[in-house]
């Protein structure tokens, strides 16, 4: 509190001092510069997007006299409608894959990052960096022998084969990132609790993890986007049935090329949920956030 | 409540490379409180986080009255009773309060994993909460504490549970100096009330002076001396423990035994004092070499003819005493001049109190006069 109080002190005192200084003409024109070469980026960046959402509302007809980037004359949700008969299924396919395959890979992590930071053992560190090796692990060098044993487990084409495969490959990343979360546990916390009459178990379900909810909660939206975006392993094992949306969509532009509404207004649907999550979660993916949220004193 | 023995215990953390402690033999009496001094790396800390099972030492045992706690034999664990076992409660120096749990679950935290009814749970935290005026505090979290308040909440915390051990490891560190008397005089309050055998851990000096009823002085893995304050104040057994206990600093001269008219004499160079009549007899060994002599601000008075005379340099006032600063030689020597008024002379006088005299051997360090 006294620092806090110190603070918005200092703060005042500052305002005071702060001399208004009037800016001269050529640091006004440099600012308008400035901002004229950000607006030709946000144009530059924005016009696909733009030009995604206008084709999406439009007839298949209008689509091929116009140019993609003007607004449809007539208003219409026949693409959205067309696509979601060929991405419904996917979609749900992709959903069950990303929340289970996500939830999985930040439980395994969570585990590995706590015994890696909180419970010194022999070969500690050379666990961590295999598993930070891991990381880098090119998919495409293992996706052979992968599909072997996919097939061996008789998870071919099937959702909880994605799933499986997911948790453990996402597992090395959530490791990296949580154990850096836990390290700001303080120690003696951990050892407080083991005073206290917890095991290494009772410790992580009643300390660490409450503690650190923002960490899961980072890992899991960060988990959920690569999972939901990812094309090669679903392209490799998901086969027909357990088709993610990601593939469904590759299908939409492959078999009707003509029909761009379609694949546009597929992308978006696509891209809303990745969308959603980052706005209502991305305040948490700033990890300079977590600081204060976890340190005990 | 039980004793704490301590046998033959050594820690190392490179596999008996080096040791942080070195065959450690140490008993807490049932119910004392017992304070481990010394400045930082001497391993005080490491001592203390062996008897709460937090690290294994390499040889040694511990036992808590006649349970054995921890028994290693070259590295390889006999019997090691884990923390969470020992029924010990400590309480660290960043308090370790959870920050997902109100204060109320902080205190209950440990009685609920013991399973104890919740009636009773309700009533010892109820009874702690207020012994330790924080019961207005229950529902709120730790980050929403001051500094003094979260001391107490960890205290509280740890007396709660009724343990068989209490262990602190600096737990006035970040408290300022005023909230640190108060608490040290609550906290012994408390310890003598409940009569738990208590080990704590400090550098401070004054802290282990008021509050100990034993002090285990250490220096790098070893133990100095261990005894009553008084015992270590008044008695130190080397050069370290006398410099290490009491402010300001013992004034430490360096004199030769000499003879003097058929007495023995230490002669310091710019000042000679006659050897007291109790001290003759182990000084004989000595005669013609040297020794080192402590004489404790507070045993120096001003006088108007004294043996050692010197030239004052500054004074500090202490309110109800003086600090004076005076040259003596080549040396600096302090006084505590615990009189009204501050000496107006430049040139002064001192004189020792003879009976307060330590000597020391230059080689050994070993005190002389016993």
């Amino acid at each position: 509190m006294q620092n806090h109080v110190g603070i918005e002190r200092s703060r005042e005192a500052q305002k005071q001092q702060t001399i208004k200084i009037r800016p001269k003409w050529h640091m006004t024109v440099l600012h308008i510069v400035y901002y004229l070469i950000m607006v030709v980026f946000l144009v530059f960046y924005m016009l696909p997007f733009w030009g995604t959402v206008m084709t999406s509302f439009k007839t298949n007809s209008e689509v091929m006299t116009s140019t993609p980037i003007t607004p449809p004359t007539e208003w219409t949700l026949e693409g959205y409608s067309d696509a979601m008969e060929e991405l419904g299924v996917p979609l749900m396919t992709s959903l069950v894959v990303t929340i289970f395959g996500a939830a999985g890979s930040v439980f395994l992590g969570s585990i590995c990052a706590y015994s890696l930071s909180k419970w010194k053992f022999k070969l500690n560190n050379v666990f961590f960096v295999a598993l930070v090796a891991a990381t880098y692990l090119p998919f495409q060098a293992i996706l052979i022998p992968l599909l072997q044993t996919i097939n061996t487990l008789d998870l071919y084409d099937n959702v909880w084969g994605l799933v499986l495969v997911h948790s453990v490959f996402g597992m090395p990343m959530c490791t990296v990132m949580m154990r850096g979360y836990y390290a700001d546990v303080p120690d003696a916390l951990v050892k407080q609790a083991m005073i206290d009459g917890n095991g290494m178990w009772a410790i992580y379900r009643k300390i660490v993890l409450p503690n650190t909810m923002i960490a899961t909660i980072t890992t899991f939206v960060f988990q959920c986007t690569s999972i939901w975006n990812e094309m090669l392993f679903a392209l490799v094992l998901g086969g027909y049935d357990s088709k993610p949306a990601t593939i469904a969509l590759n299908e939409l532009a492959g078999t009707m090329a003509a029909e761009f509404n379609v694949q546009m207004a597929g992308s978006l649907i696509l891209a809303l949920p990745v969308l959603i999550l980052y706005i209502f979660m991305g305040k948490y993916l700033i990890s300079g956030q977590m600081s204060g949220a976890v340190t005990a004193s | 409540m039980a004793a704490i023995t301590i046998k033959d215990m050594s820690v190392s953390y490179n596999k008996g490379k080096s040791y942080v402690l070195d065959k450690l033999n140490l008993t807490v009496k049932d119910g004392e409180f017992c304070v481990f001094l010394g400045p930082s790396g001497c391993g005080k800390s490491t001592a203390m986080h062996c008897v709460a099972g937090l690290l294994e030492p390499v040889d040694g045992m511990i036992h808590f009255g006649d349970e054995l706690m921890t028994e290693m034999e070259n590295g390889k664990k006999k019997t090691f009773v884990p923390p969470q076992e020992r029924n010990i409660a400590m309480v660290f120096q960043e308090y370790a309060l959870y920050p997902n749990m109100t204060v109320r679950k902080n205190m209950s935290f440990a009685l609920e994993t013991k399973k104890t009814p919740k009636e009773e749970i309700n009533k010892r935290v109820n009874a702690m909460a207020q012994m330790l005026s924080i019961d207005h505090l229950l529902d709120r979290r730790p980050a929403e504490l001051s500094g003094g308040q979260r001391q107490r909440v960890a205290l509280g915390r740890a007396l709660v549970r009724d343990p068989q051990v209490f262990l602190l490891d600096e737990p006035l560190g970040n408290l300022d100096a005023k909230l640190r008397e108060q608490v040290r005089y609550e906290l012994k309050k408390i310890q003598t009330q409940l009569g738990i055998t208590t080990i704590y851990v400090t550098h401070d000096q004054t802290e282990a002076m008021t509050m100990a009823d034993h002090i285990v002085l250490m220096k790098d893995g070893h133990i100095m001396q261990e005894g009553t304050p008084n015992d270590l104040y008044d008695h130190p057994s080397c050069e370290f423990v006398a410099g290490f206990l009491g402010t300001p600093q013992i004034n430490l001269f360096t004199a030769k035994v000499v003879e003097d008219g058929g007495k023995l004499a230490l002669d310091a160079g710019s000042f000679t004092l006659p050897v007291p009549e109790d001290m003759v007899e182990c000084l004989i060994p000595y005669a013609g070499k040297q020794v080192h002599l402590g004489i404790r601000p507070s045993d120096l008075s001003v006088t108007e003819s004294g043996s050692i005379a010197g030239q004052v340099e500054s004074i500090e006032p202490l309110g109800d005493a003086y600090l004076v600063y005076v040259r003596v030689g080549e040396q600096v020597v302090v006084v505590k001049h615990a009189e009204e008024q501050a000496p107006t002379e430049k040139d002064l006088q001192l004189v020792p109190n003879p009976a307060k005299l330590h000597l020391f051997d230059p080689e050994t360090e070993k005190r002389i006069n016993i």
